[in-house]
């Protein structure tokens, strides 16, 4: 073992939590900045007017087929070199979350699609209005559908965080190189660096696991659905009781 | 062309006093509409009375369930006029309705497929429209509650759509759409996807709510039912009123020879 690891890993141990920070940093960014903008390149494409549809079709298609190491390349050296310097943070995200977003609008546009009609026209037939069908009945509905999906990207999105080695964005991957070029220890710090990347992302992905069979099994999660099921639980005491048909009670 | 349904005193119903007036809920006149140049309703003019009950009848794909969707303008007619408790909502394929929203508010709507939102309980289904509709929470919650009794499921209240049986979810379903006290409730074969025992519970819910005096209008093809409460029967064919008058006239003594063949095709031995 002492054979292994001889690197002084104390001495990087505040490095090493900056760049933690730096790594949870750019997923955190990254991931809602592709959901904004996935969420609206899929309702772009789910459009009754054909140029939207295309512009978000063109968008996906392109951002999809091409490798995110060259969309890093293109944010951070391409633009600069057109005259527009964007910083390694905005560039790193700006390219995470244009690739990532073409992946998630494909996977809202699915779930959003694959909410059965007869909902929105239920929905109407309530008088729900357009902003009340879709935040009520169809948002809640593809949320659930979309969230295996969301969640390999999330995960994924992580993991590539360390392409932004390429442009040194100081995160756990860029950090394990400069320990690397300090000491000449490759194997040992790029397993520690892995060991963090896995203890980051296992238990981020069991918890998504568990979040998905939460929303599956129908849990009230927001506090107002908790309220509104728990007020429902005290005034239907009677009724869950005796489990018996209680037609009769108030005809 | 439409004779008001001023007939049904002498039907089941004749231990309740005659409600005073025949003030029309819904009010259809030349109403026309088709699909991809298909006429699926060709002049069709219907009317439900307040406390009526009018049963559509007729074979599926002849326009009924588009008339009834024209209702609440879950279809826009092409031509005609519909009036809903007193108000033109739709002329001549214009939308007159300012308030769409209101108009679905003041007509119930039970489908064929219950179409319960399956990501909320039962009692929540029945919360959703209540409080956008501004109901404070409270109320909101007390009356769904109390439909659920009503229509007999209150034990399965905080159930999801999918752990419920085809009888209970229809029976949410209704307790749904009676949430919002509407004028009228509109019946689209509300037992065509359940069995025989759902079917049963589901009538029974029907007939407590045709005697406590509901308006409701009924795509049926539950002869023997809509023979039992409704005042009026409609015989749709191919987009046309073929025939229509009361439920004994109409189910047992057609006039039309249209209706007797569909009549023996479907077997009503009632």
């Amino acid at each position: 073992m002492s054979g292994l690891f001889q690197v002084p890993w104390s001495d990087y141990q505040s490095d090493l939590i900056d760049a933690l920070w730096r790594t949870v940093s750019y997923t955190v960014v990254s991931f809602v900045g592709a959901v904004l903008l996935g969420l609206a390149v899929a309702l772009l494409r789910l459009s009754k007017a054909w140029p939207a549809r295309a512009v978000a079709a063109l968008y996906t298609e392109v951002f999809k087929n091409i490798p995110l190491l060259a969309i890093i390349f293109l944010a951070y050296f391409g633009l600069a070199s057109a005259g527009l310097r964007l910083d390694v943070f905005t560039a790193g995200c700006l390219s995470l979350v244009v690739f990532y977003a073409a992946y998630l609008s494909e996977i809202f546009r699915s779930a959003i699609s694959g909410v059965h009609a007869g909902q929105t026209e239920a929905g109407e037939a309530l008088g729900l209005g357009k902003a009340g069908i879709f935040g009520h009945v169809i948002l809640p509905q593809a949320v659930r559908l979309a969230l295996p999906g969301t969640n390999t990207m999330l995960v994924d999105l992580l993991k590539s965080t360390s392409l932004l080695v390429t442009i040194s964005a100081a995160e756990l991957m860029s950090e394990g190189r400069l320990i690397t070029s300090a000491t000449f220890r490759a194997l040992e710090v790029y397993l520690v660096i892995s060991a963090v990347y896995f203890a980051l992302c296992y238990p981020l992905s069991q918890l998504l696991l568990l979040l998905e069979r939460k929303v599956r099994a129908g849990v009230p999660l927001s506090p107002w659905r908790r309220r509104r099921v728990r007020a429902a639980h005290v005034l239907l005491a009677a009724d869950l009781g005796a489990g018996a048909d209680r037609k009769e009670a108030t005809v | 062309m439409t004779e008001p349904v001023t007939t049904a005193q002498t039907t089941a119903k004749t231990t309740e006093p005659a409600p005073p007036t025949t003030e029309a809920v819904v009010r259809i006149e030349g109403l026309c509409k088709s699909f991809d140049g298909r006429l699926v309703l060709d002049h069709v003019n219907l009317e439900v009375d307040r406390g009526r009950i009018v049963s559509v009848i007729g074979q599926s794909g002849g326009g009924k369930t588009t008339l009834m969707r024209c209702v609440n303008l879950l279809e826009r007619p092409d031509q005609g006029t519909i009036e809903v408790a007193g108000k033109v909502v739709h002329q001549d394929g214009r939308m007159v309705c300012r308030d769409l929203p209101g108009l679905r508010r003041t007509v119930g709507m039970v489908f064929q497929r219950f179409n319960l939102f399956p990501h909320i309980t039962a009692v929540e289904n029945v919360v959703l429209a209540q409080r956008k509709a501004g109901v404070a929470e409270p109320e909101a919650l007390e009356r769904a509650v109390a439909l659920l009794r009503r229509v007999g499921v209150a034990h399965r209240a905080l159930a999801l759509p999918d752990q419920l049986s085809g009888g209970e979810q229809q029976r949410v379903a209704i307790a749904r759409a009676l949430a919002l006290r509407p004028e009228v409730l509109l019946f689209d074969e509300p037992t065509s996807s359940l069995d025989p025992e759902a079917t049963r519970e589901v009538l029974s819910v029907m007939r407590e709510l045709a005697e406590e005096g509901m308006t409701m209008l009924l795509v049926t093809h539950e002869l023997p039912f809509a023979r039992e409460v409704s005042d009026h029967v409609v015989f749709v064919d191919g987009g046309r009123i073929v025939e229509e008058g009361r439920p004994q006239d109409v189910l047992e003594t057609p006039a039309q020879a249209r209706t007797r063949e569909f009549l023996a095709t479907y077997g009503a031995t009632s």
